[in-house]
């Protein structure tokens, strides 16, 4: 369609070009009103006839877009849906598995606590209880908020201060290593 | 006090390591009677310990080895005399007890996820700064029983952090990065620190390269940084961004002058003496020393070249430090693989 339009816009001059031109805007307006009426996909409303006779020929190029438009439509919706369902299995799984990973770390934690109350000191059973919040609060359901990569990056990093503190070599494995950059002798 | 004039007179020279050294610190307190005791860090995974014979030769008493498996990048002294901090490219700091005779590694901390670049203790001691490759800055506190326990994990750099260094009696920390900015710390007391400045190029007449080193004057009112644009710039520091802020008109440090032109290449290391001197070493071989300029105008400080050494070392120089002991001893350390002892003799008036 834009390549059938550029065509008719080489020579401005000629004046069968600009009486293209002319109905092409008209089209476009025209085209661009029966997407704001659209009420449902594969539904359009009929562009009204008039006395031209060579209206239908005209309005050719709007009826194969609607058609093009309702065919594409149609194939995208159960794909995007497919690979949407996929995306979000993947995305959920990772943020799921890296907390399930982080609260079991903390049962451990926490019931070594129950039967040993100094088995940390203070401030490492604070940050205990400040990364048991954390994670308490991370919209698991809510995987549009925006914070939710912030959120993420305060439990990592609390999480490390805790196991510096406690000597511990734990790490959560399962997210992917992070860019390997070139050794810097410096 | 003899007169002529500034001249740096190489004193000795120490050699011994296998690789180029990286870092210098002078021990603050080497106890009742002692002489100056020096430690330097080395890429041949080594610290060593040089000290000063009654008859003034200079000699390595200890060789502190088999505990990092990279290079040795930092070191440094608690203000008590008694620990030595050391920090690795393998990712680990070291932790040293010196009863003035000996030495015993008393702890490792862990928790940096690639080269450690530099260590500074708080000035009470109680604090120990790391930071590391891996942008970020660790904020140990000592315990008890030579335990360590992890404050806080400051991330707000985005490259390579390349220096932290404590304020000399206030619990501010700062540090310097390859992404060219100057970050400056605070504690709110329980346990959380966050970053109270950030001095940029843009912002704040910053450097327009990697800063490479910082060091505070004895008053801790003035801070001169040095970086890869070949300048160094000093610092009014005397806001005490440790108090919160309340309400408009807080200060902050603010630029007060850039030296530019002395140095044809990379600055790497700047450090000011308790005589108010500012050293500097350079890629350039060189080291240079400036002093405020008495001029008395209102318009605030400048600074001039006392001297240039050329050819200081045979190659770049990582290092300047100032003896704690004698305001008139500077220590280089350079790739060449040998420290250098330094003399500072004559006058420094015009």
């Amino acid at each position: 369609m834009a390549g059938g339009l550029s065509l008719r816009n080489e020579n401005p001059q000629d004046p069968q070009t600009e009486n293209n031109q002319r109905h092409s805007s008209e089209q476009w307006k025209r085209r661009k009103k029966n997407d704001t009426q659209r009420e449902g996909p594969g539904e359009t409303k009929q562009p009204k006839i008039d006395a031209d006779f060579l209206e239908p020929s005209v309005l050719l190029d709007e009826t194969h877009y609607q058609e093009g438009y309702k065919s594409g439509y149609n194939d995208g919706l159960p794909s995007g849906k497919e690979e949407g369902r996929q995306v979000g299995l993947k995305m959920g799984f990772q943020a799921g598995e890296e907390l399930g990973f982080y609260q079991g770390c903390l049962d451990v934690w926490m019931s070594a606590t129950c039967i040993d109350q100094n088995a940390f000191s203070a401030r490492v059973r604070k940050n205990i209880e400040q990364l048991a919040a954390l994670v308490r609060s991370y919209p698991l359901s809510d995987p549009e908020n925006e914070q939710v990569q912030d959120m993420m990056e305060k439990i990592r990093l609390k999480f490390r201060v805790i196991t510096a503190s406690l000597g511990a070599k734990l790490e959560y494995e399962g997210r992917l290593a992070s860019s390997k950059q070139e050794i810097e002798y410096l | 006090m003899d007169g002529g004039a500034a001249e740096l007179r190489e004193a000795h020279r120490l050699a011994g390591h296998a690789d180029r050294v990286w870092a210098l610190a002078w021990n603050p307190a080497p106890g009742p009677g002692a002489g100056p005791v020096l430690a330097s860090c080395s890429g041949d995974k080594t610290v060593r310990i040089w000290k000063r014979a009654p008859d003034g030769a200079w000699h390595c008493s200890d060789v502190l080895e088999d505990t990092h498996n990279r290079t040795v990048r930092s070191c440094a002294w608690s203000p008590d005399g008694k620990l030595l901090a050391t920090a690795s490219f393998d990712a680990t700091t070291a932790v040293w007890r010196y009863d003035g005779a000996d030495f015993e590694c008393v702890a490792t901390l862990e928790g940096h996820e690639n080269e450690v670049k530099s260590v500074s203790w708080s000035p009470s001691g109680a604090l120990l700064a790391t930071c590391s490759r891996d942008k970020m800055v660790w904020i140990w506190e000592v315990q008890p029983g030579n335990e360590y326990e992890c404050i806080s994990v400051l991330p707000g750099h985005t490259q390579d952090v390349k220096m932290v260094q404590w304020h000399p009696f206030l619990d501010i920390l700062v540090s310097v990065s390859y992404d060219n900015s100057i970050r400056v710390w605070a504690g709110d007391g329980d346990d959380e620190w966050h970053c109270v400045q950030t001095l940029t190029e843009a912002d704040n007449c910053g450097h327009s390269s990697t800063v490479w080193a910082v060091s505070f004057n004895l008053k801790g009112d003035r801070m001169v940084t040095c970086s890869d644009d070949q300048t160094l710039k000093i610092w009014d520091t005397s806001a005490d961004l440790s108090q919160p802020k309340t309400g408009e008109g807080h200060e902050s440090w603010r630029h007060l002058s850039t030296l530019t032109g002395y140095h044809g290449r990379t600055i790497f290391s700047a450090h000011w003496s308790s005589g108010d001197i500012i050293a500097s070493g350079a890629g350039d071989d060189a080291i240079c020393l400036f002093a405020e300029e008495q001029s008395g105008m209102a318009e605030g400080p400048s600074y001039k070249l006392v001297l240039k050494k050329d050819k200081a070392h045979d190659m770049d120089i990582n290092c300047v430090r100032w003896c704690p002991q004698d305001p008139r001893l500077l220590a280089s350390a350079s790739d060449d693989g040998t420290v250098k002892l330094w003399e500072l003799r004559g006058s420094l008036l015009d």
